[in-house]
């Protein structure tokens, strides 16, 4: 029997398997894709339209959101397209590759399917390589749907080329950061270890990409996540950055066989160790418990937004200076002026970050809050229920936990950026005031709980329901960031909490909103609180 | 007489379309052990599971301690001890964390009660529970249990994963309690072992309780077997109220089963042949199981 034997089989096992999931992602990538192509000529076909935009993406606050592209020439609709989309699908293809790499792998082994299947005539090696054939098979049918729908869109400016080299380069990022999930799924001993790993390594390229892009972009070679944007399809076609893409994830595949075959079935590289005799005095109720088996997810969770934020206050200097891209402002309307324009700049890239450090810091809220739900699912909470514990008590321990990690982390995420940024600064007065600060705090945490609110209520009442929290985190998301970019109508915007208050600090903060936000988000937990207590609960 | 400590009376779950309860009815007194048997799928976890109140009864009644399985739970809880049938820990904890946290949110502490119990089950408790096999995962369930001081104590299959050794340190356990006064619920499929421990037993077939009592009233309900050899060529098949009547292997040796309502009647026929010897087996747990799950003897 050779290491890699009936892999065949166990792909066709595989696919089958995550075939909801696999359509899922597919036909919500490749529409998203698509749609936006299709739609683009209309929001920037004329050369005006264009002109306004370029100068807007060549700002280093945008530049450190979608990356440093250069333009020469008649700048076309394709490569204004390409400049907005290019990182921001990676960004989303990435977080599906390491979602279906670690699900096929590390989770079935903690399930213990992956004995059962090895204790088959199956090779030692094939459970790897059937998880990797089903990520190459998925990225590159992705790939091609999205060539395709370029191809079919047919924007100005575009070029066959060009729109496979999208497709494929998109293709071969996605797979790169998949493998890299395999091969951390063979390091950490439990599924929930290789995500942080995968998320640790993953937000590094970012934020990599992210400093080198404002201030070297020759160096942004050196993040992986970079080489999307080098594919330049549109002006001047670069294949390098697929081959280097593929090469990588030929090198960690070979790394994570190599992990594989030195390493226990249900043990990792690195191993789980003795712990306490007997439990500290602080363990004493499902507060403390649940601080005591997710401490390390939500310390890493505030920890890694900090670092987010500090990372993007190191770019303050370089945005906040207009003078770097219009030398000639402070003789014409003097220092005053000047300092007064770099102050509204930074507001206004401030106030996007704020709404994406407010959608990453619901994801541990968020994520501690179904958890309830999948504890119960996995039978961890029967022990809780046969003690003298009100479902009351127990629900609050988590909704509770969520919403002070979230709370937190956006606030750490937010700080780290203006303590960072107004530290890089030469003149302090360009930066964000204290005032500005707490009124950007304001303005986004009825957004952040409202959303937590949402997976409250579906926990406790429709806990089948569940998954919507994320996607519609995501629509709040995705409306918002790409909104104005892509010209996105209001109402679209409305659809989701992160859109019904203004940019603050940009604009003045509306305590109208905060309230009935505040007032929606407890209604939602009151409910989903209520519903708790009436319904069964399930085990497996 | 004492009050039950648990009371069921036409309990119903209904699953959506599924009827999972259809009618339970029994009681468990203090100082006895009731043993809860019936096939997989039969609604033994799911009776225990409104007991819990995890999920709520659809008909029927439910009281621990008088008071309603449902809204009163917590103020039951504090007096019950459970350990389930598929015991879940929480893999970064170590199994003695474990311990000390269940018994802490049931008011109590770690005692010396229960460094002796980690003793005897031979358990590791510096362990993450990750590591521990189904049968550790079910030492640490079965040591929180056992060194809490409740009154009324639920064992949903509790030795399914256990080695003999630890099998009978927890049969051990269990007549400690009863001996105490306190009240046993016990779920299980190791008929050797409910027909040696418990007092009581209830059949649960399809969501219906089918029998209650002790095992002496229920084999009464079904025959007993007997093998008797006699001193002359009596031919046993004419003998009325027989039942399965087949030669043994000695000559003059009969083996047959008797309901227990015509026992004098035979034995009086068959004292009229010289009877040589005489063997009365009484019915097994596994024989009253099958009876009543097969139909047959």
């Amino acid at each position: 029997m050779s290491r890699y034997g009936r892999t065949g089989q166990l792909i066709r096992l595989n696919l089958r398997r995550d075939r909801f999931r696999i359509l899922m992602w597919v036909i919500l990538l490749a529409a998203l894709m698509t749609s936006v192509a299709w739609k683009f000529e209309g929001i920037y076909g004329t050369q005006s339209e264009i002109a306004a935009i370029k100068g807007t993406l060549a700002s280093p606050g945008i530049v450190a959101m979608f990356g440093a592209f250069s333009f020469t020439g008649k700048v076309t609709t394709a490569e204004i397209f390409a400049n907005e989309m290019l990182l921001f699908m990676a960004l989303i293809q990435v977080v599906m590759n390491l979602a279906l790499s670690i699900h096929a792998t590390r989770y079935e082994e903690d399930l213990g399917i992956t004995e059962l299947v090895r204790a088959h005539a199956v090779g030692t090696a094939a459970p790897l390589a059937a998880a990797a054939t089903e990520l190459v098979l998925i990225n590159g049918f992705l790939g091609i749907l999205y060539s395709l729908g370029l191809t079919a869109a047919n924007m100005p400016g575009a070029s066959i080329e060009g729109d496979w080299l999208i497709g494929l380069g998109l293709a071969s990022t996605g797979l790169l950061f998949g493998i890299l999930g395999l091969l951390t799924a063979q390091l950490a001993d439990h599924s929930a270890g290789a995500t942080g790993l995968a998320y640790s390594l993953f937000g590094l390229s970012y934020l990599a990409r992210m400093i080198t892009d404002v201030q070297h972009p020759h160096l942004t070679w050196w993040s992986p996540l970079g080489w999307v944007e080098k594919l330049a399809p549109y002006n001047q076609p670069n294949w390098t950055p697929i081959w280097l893409s593929l090469l990588s994830a030929l090198v960690l595949a070979e790394l994570a066989v190599l992990a594989n075959n030195h390493r226990d079935l249900g043990a990792g590289a690195i191993t789980t160790r003795p712990g306490r005799r007997t439990a500290s005095i602080f363990l004493r109720g499902p507060l403390s418990l649940i601080w005591r088996r997710q401490r390390n997810v939500i310390i890493g969770w505030i920890v890694g937004i900090i670092i987010f934020g500090v990372a993007y206050g190191t770019v303050f200097n370089t945005i906040g200076d207009i003078l770097k891209t219009n030398p000639t402002m402070q003789q014409v309307f003097g220092t005053a002026m000047v300092h007064e324009a770099n102050h509204k700049v930074l507001l206004s890239f401030t106030s996007l970050l704020a709404i994406i450090m407010a959608a990453v810091a619901v994801i541990p809220g968020m994520q501690l809050i179904l958890k309830l739900h999948s504890d119960e699912t996995r039978g961890w909470l029967e022990a809780l229920y046969a003690r003298p514990l009100s479902r009351t008590r127990l629900l609050f321990s988590y909704v509770g936990t969520a919403f002070i990690t979230s709370t937190l982390a956006y606030i750490g995420g937010l700080g780290g950026i203006v303590v960072m940024g107004d530290a890089s600064l030469k003149h302090v007065q360009d930066g964000i005031s204290a005032s500005e600060f707490w009124q950007g705090i304001w303005a986004q945490l009825p957004e952040i709980w409202v959303f937590l609110a949402l997976s409250v209520l579906l926990v406790g009442c429709w806990p089948r329901l569940k998954a919507l929290s994320w996607f519609y985190l995501a629509l709040g998301f995705i409306s918002v960031y790409m909104g104005s970019l892509l010209k996105l109508p209001a109402w679209v915007k409305n659809l989701a909490p992160s859109g019904w208050m203004p940019r603050v600090p940009q604009h003045e903060m509306n305590w109208t909103t905060f309230s009935w936000m505040v007032v929606l988000a407890i209604v939602l937990v009151i409910v989903g609180w209520l519903g708790y207590r009436r319904r069964d609960l399930h085990m497996s | 007489m004492t009050n039950p400590v648990l009371q069921i009376n036409h309990l119903q779950k209904k699953f959506g379309h599924f009827q999972a309860l259809k009618d339970i009815t029994f009681d468990v007194r203090p100082g006895e052990v009731f043993g809860f048997i019936g096939p997989n799928g039969a609604g033994k976890s799911t009776t225990i599971r409104v007991l819990l109140g995890i999920i709520r009864a659809s008909g029927g009644t439910a009281t621990v301690f008088g008071q309603n399985v449902w809204s009163d739970s917590v103020s039951i809880h504090q007096r019950l001890a459970y350990v389930p049938g598929d015991v879940y820990l929480w893999p970064n904890l170590t199994g003695g964390e474990i311990i000390d946290l269940l018994l802490k949110m049931n008011g109590t502490a770690h005692s010396a009660k229960t460094d002796d119990l980690i003793k005897r089950f031979g358990l590791d408790p510096t362990k993450k529970a990750r590591t521990y096999s189904k049968g550790n995962r079910q030492k640490v369930a079965l040591i929180a249990a056992f060194s809490q001081d409740a009154d009324f104590y639920i064992f949903d299959e509790p030795t399914s994963g256990l080695d003999p050794l630890n099998e009978r340190i927890f049969q051990e356990a269990v007549l400690d309690l009863k001996t105490r006064g306190k009240a046993v619920l016990l779920s299980s499929h190791i008929l050797s072992e409910v027909e040696r421990m418990c007092d009581r037993i209830g059949i649960i077939r399809e969501g219906k309780i089918i029998e209650t009592g002790s095992l002496a009233e229920m084999r009464h309900l079904t025959r007993t077997m007997i093998t008797v050899t006699l001193g002359d060529d009596f031919d046993v098949t004419t003998l009325a109220g027989t039942h399965g009547v087949t030669a043994g292997h000695q000559p003059h040796e009969w083996q047959f089963s008797v309901e227990d309502a015509q026992l004098s009647t035979v034995i009086d026929a068959l004292s009229q042949h010289q009877v040589i010897a005489l063997q009365s087996t009484p019915p097994t747990l596994e024989d009253l199981f099958m009876h009543y799950y097969t139909g047959k003897e």
